[in-house]
């Protein structure tokens, strides 16, 4: 039943008796800190609902060099383009922490959408929501620095805390996993961050980034 | 049918790729039904729980070795193996090293 699984997202919305059958078609399983989901190039066999946890899509474009996609978090659902195009996996997920799924096989997908169309438009709507995110992205990538790209990141994650503007940052977050989302590489990352810094805009520390003039950052974003 | 993907490339060629680097794990190792294997734009991707470092070396020498194979993205797990999560930029073989297959 469903009632000890919390769906987030879209799929929260959904009648009762639609999750409980998402949830009787799928198989529960958990993943431990680094391990892979499913891999680049996999033939599209199942579609992931993200219960708890974070992971990571990331693709290895054909020159060899790994960008990050996509940080997923629970309510996402992922292996969907694969599986309602039918062409492989255009990217390998890989578990940031312990994290929880609801898998369901392609097979099932297909006979859960023709008997509850509310769930193919929560599948529409959140592959729309995702056209939109990689709109933005490419907008980043061609049109905009290393600095801005991280200047617009860092005011798109802030939170705000005890009058600061903080960006937590996670156990998983790494230089090397901020650069290869902000489709740069680590020293690059450093340098930016460091110019960024001795602008006084923000201030790097162990934990999180204090943004210290968000006015002066939301400029260096659109330069 | 020869399936073409959202770019116009033709699959058929990784999806051959896979199959032969599937058998080739399978022969040299006996492991192939532990690993996962993915393979797009000629490189190969692989994943799964292996026993030992020997092992997992030798898994990513043995896909490599496949012809057509550009270069491994080795995310097996293994004590002593690198995390399979790390970040990963490849020196790719601009031919594929040919020959065990």
């Amino acid at each position: 039943m469903a009632a000890d699984i919390s769906l987030a997202g879209p799929l929260a919305e959904l009648p009762e008796e639609i999750k409980a059958a998402v949830v009787k078609r799928a198989t529960r399983s958990r993943y431990s800190a680094g391990q892979v989901l499913y891999l680049q190039g996999e033939p599209p066999e199942q579609l992931f609902i993200l219960v708890s946890g974070w992971v990571k899509a990331i693709r290895i474009s054909p020159e060899g060099r790994e960008q990050a996609m996509l940080f997923l978090k629970a309510g996402e659902i992922f292996g969907d383009v694969a599986v309602f195009t039918g062409i492989p996996y255009p990217g390998t997920v890989i578990a940031l922490e312990e994290v929880q799924c609801l898998v369901i096989e392609r097979s099932a997908v297909m006979d859960l959408i023709t008997g509850h169309p509310e769930l193919a438009h929560a599948f529409i709507r959140k592959l729309s929501e995702r056209i939109i995110y990689f709109v933005e992205l490419v907008e980043d990538l061609a049109l905009r620095d290393v600095q801005a790209r991280i200047a617009l990141t860092l005011l798109k994650h802030a939170e705000r805390s005890d009058d600061r503007l903080v960006v937590p940052r996670r156990s998983w977050t790494t230089y090397d996993e901020m650069a290869t989302r902000l489709g740069t590489v680590r020293d690059v990352l450093s340098r930016a961050l460091r110019g960024l810094e001795n602008e006084g805009l923000l201030q790097v520390k162990r934990n999180e980034i204090v943004i210290l003039d968000e006015q002066g950052l939301a400029r260096r974003g659109n330069t | 049918m020869t399936a073409i993907d959202s770019k116009g490339r033709d699959q058929s060629n990784d999806d051959s790729l896979r199959v032969a680097d599937i058998q080739a794990l399978d022969l040299a190792l006996h492991t192939s039904a532990g690993l996962r294997v993915g393979v797009q734009d000629g490189i190969v991707h692989l994943a799964g729980r292996l026993q030992s470092l020997e092992l997992w070396e030798s898994a990513e020498v043995v896909a490599a070795y496949v012809p057509g194979v550009r270069g491994v993205v080795n995310r097996i797990e293994a004590p002593g193996a690198p995390g399979a999560g790390r970040t990963v930029h490849l020196d790719l073989n601009s031919e594929s090293k040919g020959g065990l297959l």
